[in-house]
């Protein structure tokens, strides 16, 4: 299996470093790799969920989007597996979320930041993302 | 990089890195240290945060740091900015995510010989009425209507529902509420995050421990506040979980494309700020109190259910009463002297705790004598302490140190101790400890933290607020 996210060290909070081959990629990945550190427990009946987010630019949507996904996760209980862009932009994301609902997370995050947030296209033209999470 | 050459000692318990270091300071910037702590201070990014907060426009005197600081986003923890309000910005990141995350302190009138029989079962059904909220949230959803009467009205909507008594308010910072709070500048993403979460205690480094009085520092002050040697108390650690959570990221999401209108630039987008007085700034001022609320009225109802918990293990005429509640993670309005004018200021505390000193208005008249309680937590399982403010805080903005502070990741702490290990010690310290999951426990587990009693030292020798009685716990209960 293809590495899609690892975790850095950081003091107080959590940081994880994302990889994919495209943008839609690297946006999936870490819906993923947020949705892992929680840690649910009790996966249960499929869910759908629309989201509809604007930024200024392609750093602020990664963590903007994170941010409503995570409202989603933590509103609902649920956590998300699948993406489904309708709509990809710099600035602008519509998209379908598919996951479970959960019964109870080990893990909360509280937030996600812009803290030394980098998001870039590598020489090999993979993409990867640097996020900083308030736990 | 920031080294040992560039501070200028001022003290033995203050360091100072003068304005000129960098070019974008506005003021200089003090970490209140000892020399070894300071050493310390230079494997993370702490400092050159605390740098960073003294650019701030319309910082006043100096950026500081408490001793317990470590690296934060935008603001290190432990951080005090106090920033002129007429001219300067309002930052979210300088208060943080976890608005109001603070302290409560109960005492009862029991010491431990008569409270011990009972230690078990207390623990237990405190660990049952006091859910974290990780999926063990309140069975109750509040409504929109309810949680806008929190939001404005803090803990005293609770009173007037008859949860806890007219005390209960009274010691309380700001009497639990803050009355420029104002809900329609809450989001309802915000209001839903917290609909299930009032009296809950969350995860990562809150708690609840039953603790007692093991040493009093200062008799007269221990009298006034209500503390005898051996006394059993509760402390109370949290904030206004995924509420105040969601109003940082909203604010946030706001205030970053917002500073091109104003022309403000910050070394890290999470010091996103805004003019104080722009529409922004009051909105966000607004939310910010309306999310503090929400933590008092938070912890007051974890207050409510440790008292139900109390009188099932100890019968039902016995009593728990409210030593204060102060906010570590809040921006205020104050006034200070500086420049010989009087200042006012907006003082961001994140980390910090305010400290007001003898004949202070804002702490209630039965303190008012010896000044504000303030409660400072130690890591898990290792002391807490109860301290006074003091006149000579004055120099910190009336601030002081709000805990121990991390020195090492959660993760690392993770690799380097197991969960088992850490209850092992615990308990064989004959410290009761309830917790759903031990990877949480392994997070915090003392090794992962400075010493709370060094902390404390650097507060107390630097005169920003004074020791009055050490508590070490009985039982420990966590979120998870």
């Amino acid at each position: 299996m293809v590495l899609n996210y690892e975790i850095l060290g950081h003091k107080a909070d959590l940081k994880i470093r994302v990889f994919g081959k495209t943008k839609k990629e690297l946006f999936l990945n870490a819906v993923l790799a947020m949705g892992e550190s929680l840690k649910p427990n009790g996966k249960s009946s499929i869910v759908n969920r629309k989201i509809k987010v604007k930024s200024g630019n392609l750093e602020t949507l990664l963590v903007d989007f994170l941010s409503e996904v995570l409202y989603l996760v933590q509103v609902n209980k649920e956590i998300y597996i699948n993406v489904e862009f309708n709509k990809f932009s710099d600035n602008e994301i519509e998209a379908e979320l598919s996951g479970q609902k959960v019964e109870r997370f080990g893990e909360d995050i509280k937030a996600v930041t812009y803290h030394n947030l980098d998001v870039r296209q590598k020489e090999d033209d993979n993409w990867e993302a640097t996020i900083l999470f308030d736990v | 990089m920031i080294f040992k050459k560039d501070f200028k000692k001022i003290n033995d318990w203050l360091w100072e890195i003068p304005k000129n270091f960098r070019s974008d300071m506005q003021v200089p910037a003090r970490a209140y240290v000892s020399g070894e702590m300071l050493e310390e201070a230079f494997k993370d990014k702490s400092l050159e945060q605390l740098v960073n907060v003294s650019t701030l426009p319309g910082i006043q005197r100096h950026a500081l740091a408490m001793p317990d600081m470590h690296e934060g986003y935008a603001s290190p923890i432990g951080g005090v900015a106090a920033i002129k309000i007429s001219e300067g910005v309002i930052s979210p990141g300088v208060c943080g995510y976890d608005i109001n995350c603070g302290m409560r302190l109960l005492k009862s009138i029991h010491n431990e010989k008569e409270v011990k029989p009972y230690l078990q079962d207390l623990a237990t059904e405190i660990q049952n009425q006091v859910p974290s909220g990780l999926g063990r949230g309140r069975k109750i959803k509040l409504g929109l209507e309810q949680i806008n009467k929190i939001l404005e009205q803090g803990t005293h909507i609770l009173l007037k529902q008859g949860y806890g008594e007219k005390e209960d308010v009274e010691n309380c910072e700001a009497t639990g509420r803050l009355d420029w709070a104002d809900a329609s500048v809450v989001s309802d993403h915000a209001k839903n995050r917290g609909r299930d979460q009032v009296g809950t205690l969350g995860s990562g480094n809150h708690f609840l421990e039953i603790q007692k009085v093991v040493e009093i520092f200062d008799e007269k002050v221990a009298e006034v506040f209500g503390l005898f040697k051996d006394q059993i108390v509760i402390m109370v650690h949290c904030g206004s979980r995924g509420l105040g959570h969601q109003v940082c990221t909203d604010y946030l999401r706001i205030m970053i494309p917002a500073m091109q209108k104003y022309r403000i630039r910050v070394p890290d987008r999470e010091f996103a700020c805004v003019p104080f007085n722009s529409s922004e700034g009051k909105r966000y001022f607004s939310a910010m109190a309306s999310a503090a609320n929400y933590a008092w009225a938070n912890r007051y109802m974890i207050a409510h259910y440790v008292r139900q918990s109390w009188k099932k293990a100890l019968g039902e005429k016995e009593k728990l009463e409210l030593l204060y509640d102060v906010a570590h993670n809040i921006i205020k309005k104050e006034k200070y002297k500086i420049d010989g004018r009087e200042t006012e200021v907006a003082v961001h505390r994140k980390g910090a705790t305010r400290a007001f000193p003898p004949e202070h208005p804002e702490i209630p008249e039965k303190y008012r004598s010896v000044g504000q309680p303030v409660l400072i937590p130690g890591s898990m399982g290792t002391a807490s302490y109860v301290l006074a403010g003091t006149e000579k805080g004055k120099e910190a903005f009336y601030s002081t140190c709000h805990g121990a502070g991390r020195i090492m990741s959660r993760h690392e702490a993770t690799r380097k101790i197991s969960g088992q290990e850490v209850v092992r010690n615990l308990e064989s310290k004959g410290i009761i400890i309830k917790c759903w999951s031990l990877r949480g426990i392994a997070e915090e587990a003392p090794l992962a933290y400075k010493n709370i009693d060094d902390v404390v030292e650097v507060v107390h020798n630097a005169g920003l607020s004074k020791k009055v009685v050490k508590l070490v716990p009985l039982a420990v209960i966590k979120g998870e």
